[in-house]
């Protein structure tokens, strides 16, 4: 369950930083960022997008090992 | 000065929720819109998830009485002669922008699939053809690598076949949006919705109902938001944009 709420988080995230660093009113050019930590941000981005991707993974491997279990019972 | 969105002119009393530094926004007014905006002390914004998050409470705040365009992050000013001076430049574009978005939010939709297996026949593309490659005549090298192009093709045209099944039975509960295919293997769809208020609760079952019609896939709906994907700057934004992406 806590694994769940943590991907939750880490998914909303990531679609946070997708609309506000990218979409949304662009009144100025010179959007003032602090480029180091664009850069971070932006390589934190993908390390959440191959995260979700993970947790999937792990997921669906932990129900498939759950399901393999039940039927070794039966 | 930081903005944090643009509004249409309310009579609403600014919410309590604090900005960057934990100073308060105030709203700057110019005809009949009006720039969410907070003084502050940094020379350059650091989009650390505090900021990020507290320049989003703001907006979101601001979201439940009013009609909110969201701001890009990190928009800076030197003060209230230049919130104003851009309002003016802009003028036209963000009132129609207002008017498009006005009791209306945006839900965001990721859907992640495991066709990705369906790419080659076995993992790996160009490793494949190359551990056969080595014993290969080059006839027989073209053609494997043939087949896996015609195969990669297939694949793709499942996702797209699929992805636009799904994007089909949400887009026509919303007003306009947006959706991108394959922005990675797994990433079968990325999506953006821009839906009356009152349409949340149809578009979320519609949402279930596509999870349970289609077990094997992963449905990450999200919001409301604000209507990020749905505004543009200054000039009066396209409606209906749709985007289309294939993995390559």
């Amino acid at each position: 369950m806590s694994q769940l709420v943590a991907r939750q988080k880490e998914f909303t995230l990531l679609e946070l930083l997708d609309r506000i660093l990218d979409k949304g009113v662009v009144l100025k050019g010179d959007i003032t960022i602090s480029v180091a930590n664009v850069d971070l941000v932006y390589l934190g981005l993908k390390v959440l997008l191959g995260s979700v991707e993970s947790v999937e993974r792990m997921r669906t491997a932990a129900i498939q090992g759950s399901m393999l279990d039940v039927q070794g019972k039966g | 000065m930081y903005i944090y969105a643009i509004t249409d002119h309310s009579r609403a009393a600014m919410p309590a929720t604090p900005g960057l530094e934990d100073a308060p926004p105030l709203s700057i007014p110019y005809r009949e819109i009006a720039a969410v905006v907070s003084a502050h002390s940094m020379e350059k914004i650091a989009p650390t998830q505090t900021y990020l998050w507290c320049h989003e409470a703001v907006v979101e705040a601001l979201m439940a009485d009013r009609t909110v365009l969201p701001v890009r992050f990190g928009t800076v000013v030197s003060g209230e002669a230049a919130v104003q001076a851009l309002l003016a430049a802009h003028y036209d574009g963000l009132v129609a922008n207002l008017k498009r978005v006005c009791g209306r939010v945006e839900l965001g939709l990721r859907t992640l699939w495991d066709g990705v297996e369906g790419r080659a026949s076995t993992p790996g593309r160009s490793e494949q053809v190359a551990q056969r490659g080595s014993g290969m005549d080059g006839r027989s090298y073209l053609l494997a690598r043939l087949e896996e192009e015609r195969q990669t093709q297939v694949w793709r045209q499942r996702a797209e076949v699929l992805a636009a099944e799904l994007h089909g039975s949400l887009a026509h509960l919303a007003v306009e949006s947006t959706y991108q295919v394959l922005m990675t293997p797994r990433m079968l769809l990325v999506a953006a919705y821009l839906i009356e208020r009152d349409r949340m609760t149809v578009f979320q079952r519609m949402v279930n109902a596509l999870k349970i019609t289609h077990p094997t896939l992963d449905l990450l709906c999200t919001g409301p938001w604000p209507p990020y994907s749905f505004v543009t700057a200054g000039a009066v934004a396209a409606s209906g944009k749709q985007r289309e992406g294939a993995y390559a």
